[in-house]
């Protein structure tokens, strides 16, 4: 558990520093500002809940800010090998599972940073003009529910992946996957889009709106109807389960190849 | 002597170069194969099949280009060399640009014996993959050899890739942006305005790469220890 922290820790210290993330997350996170058009939280009329505003937001900026995480994390193990340390990092007392959930949990808090920051702005920008304190605190929530499963998803796949496919076609892929997984209306191409597996936060943020209407496509007839449930708490709940859960799944399969892989290699090294 | 340095080039280039362009049209040709054999609808397929070149292609060369210009583990070496960094750089690109507009031709020609659609015919064919490739890989690389960042690049290519994709009817719509908008032929079609699109982008990708040569003729702006 100290071996786990102590990677943890390091990796959220050297990433929570890279300038290219907090330069990258500005970038998407202000060009989603300036192009929200009519149909963004800055639109919203005075009055309207707290709740909805920052549900809104949190939708805003999960349409690109987890670009920016994806590509800041995708070179995380491959860096390793490129650096030649990883047999240095292998001898290790820890088991290999460990430096890897270590990563993974680093990187989440390091990412997680700029994603709390941009709703904690937005709503202090939201104070003077809707005058609800409740804003901070919503904002706290659309975190929990609608930010951070995206970018634990996102952070599982981007460790793991690039290590498979080399890190420039999972960037290609990535950026695809999440227009076709997260935007693509559902009615034009069989996709993910409008179901519990979408990381942008489509269920979660339509709790948070809470006006009957759904954030983005939550539960749109389509491919893998099973995965499309009607909009609720409870299948916001489930979608933030299963988001979680899937991003662990290529951590998993890792954890287990590499742990196969030490034991193999453990009579020659000895 | 010759076609050994570039056929060195293209390993040094990595296997990304090699492999990122086909895997792109594989991935759109595959898709469309799922959906027609799905009961999907001739027009779907094709509208996928037209963004495996105009969309799929120039985001997989972008991301390609970028890594290219940041990438060189032996950076100071090549700057001792008699060969300018920029040469070597510039070959690395042009294998890139040589692999994809190979199976770009060879993907289109599939594609029309099938019976499909891609848009323009004739030589003007070749401007549907060729311009927003262009464009979004000298965007890529300018990026890339300005801030020297794989991270930050690569952001700022997905950003704009998704902008258009999302806001495409802003841009569409803008007279200003019309000629920076990369998916026209497969949004809105190859009628008017079409050509002026094309031209556009050909002459911004361009000027792209001119800004990128001259900040990479001063190499030493490419030398750090780590992405930053």
């Amino acid at each position: 558990m100290t071996a786990l922290l102590a990677v943890a820790r390091y990796e959220f210290r050297m990433q929570a520093r890279k300038r290219s993330l907090w330069i990258a997350a500005t970038l998407l996170g202000g060009a989603l500002i300036v192009l929200q058009g009519d149909r963004g939280p800055r639109s919203l009329p005075v009055g309207t809940p707290a709740r909805e505003v920052m549900g809104t937001w949190a939708l805003l900026f999960a349409i690109l800010m987890p670009l920016a995480y994806g590509m800041l994390l995708a070179d995380r193990l491959v860096r390793d090998r490129k650096l030649r340390v990883e047999p240095l990092l292998e001898s290790l007392p820890h088991a290999p599972a460990t430096r890897l959930a270590g990563k993974y949990l680093g990187g989440i808090g390091a990412c997680a940073l700029p994603g709390l920051a941009a709703l904690l702005l937005a709503a202090i920008t939201e104070l003077p003009k809707r005058h609800d304190p409740a804003l901070i605190g919503w904002a706290l929530v659309a975190f929990v529910v609608v930010t951070l499963p995206g970018i634990a998803m996102v952070a599982g796949f981007a460790l793991v992946c690039p290590v498979i496919v080399s890190v420039p076609l999972f960037r290609v892929l990535f950026v695809g996957y999440w227009f076709w997984g997260n935007m693509l209306a559902p009615d034009f191409l069989p996709s993910l889009t409008g179901t519990l597996l979408t990381p942008i936060g489509d269920y979660g943020a339509t709790w948070l709106l809470a006006n009957g209407h759904t954030a983005l496509f939550a539960g749109t007839p389509g491919f893998l109807s099973f995965l499309r449930p009607d909009p609720s708490a409870a299948t916001a709940a489930l979608s933030v389960a299963v988001v979680v859960l899937c991003g662990l799944i290529p951590l998993a399969a890792a954890a287990v190849v590499a742990h196969r892989s030490t034991r193999q290699t453990w009579p020659s090294k000895a | 002597m010759t076609l050994t340095i570039w056929l060195h080039e293209a390993r040094r280039a990595g296997p990304a170069a090699l492999l990122a362009p086909p895997a792109a049209l594989l991935f759109a040709a595959a898709i469309a194969v799922f959906i027609r054999a799905t009961n999907g609808s001739r027009a779907q397929a094709q509208t996928l099949l037209l963004a495996g070149l105009e969309a799929i292609t120039p985001l997989a060369v972008a991301m390609v280009a970028l890594t290219i210009v940041t990438r060189e583990s032996c950076r100071e070496l090549h700057l001792s060399l008699p060969t300018p960094h920029l040469a070597t750089i510039g070959r690395r690109l042009g294998v890139l640009g040589a692999v994809a507009a190979v199976l770009c031709l060879a993907y289109a020609a599939v594609v029309a014996l099938a019976g499909y659609r891609t848009g323009s015919s004739g030589v003007a064919a070749l401007l549907v993959w060729a311009a927003p490739t262009l464009w979004l890989a000298g965007f890529a690389a300018l990026v890339a050899a300005a801030t020297r960042s794989t991270v930050l690049a690569s952001s700022a290519v997905a950003l704009v890739w998704l902008a258009e994709q999302v806001w495409a009817s802003a841009f569409v719509g803008s007279p200003l942006l019309r000629p920076l908008f990369l998916f026209f032929t497969s949004r809105v079609g190859d009628g008017p305005g079409w050509a002026a699109n094309r031209v556009g982008l050909l002459a911004g990708g361009l000027l792209f790469l001119a800004v990128t040569a001259a900040v990479l003729s001063k190499p030493e702006r490419l030398l750090s220890e780590e992405d930053a």
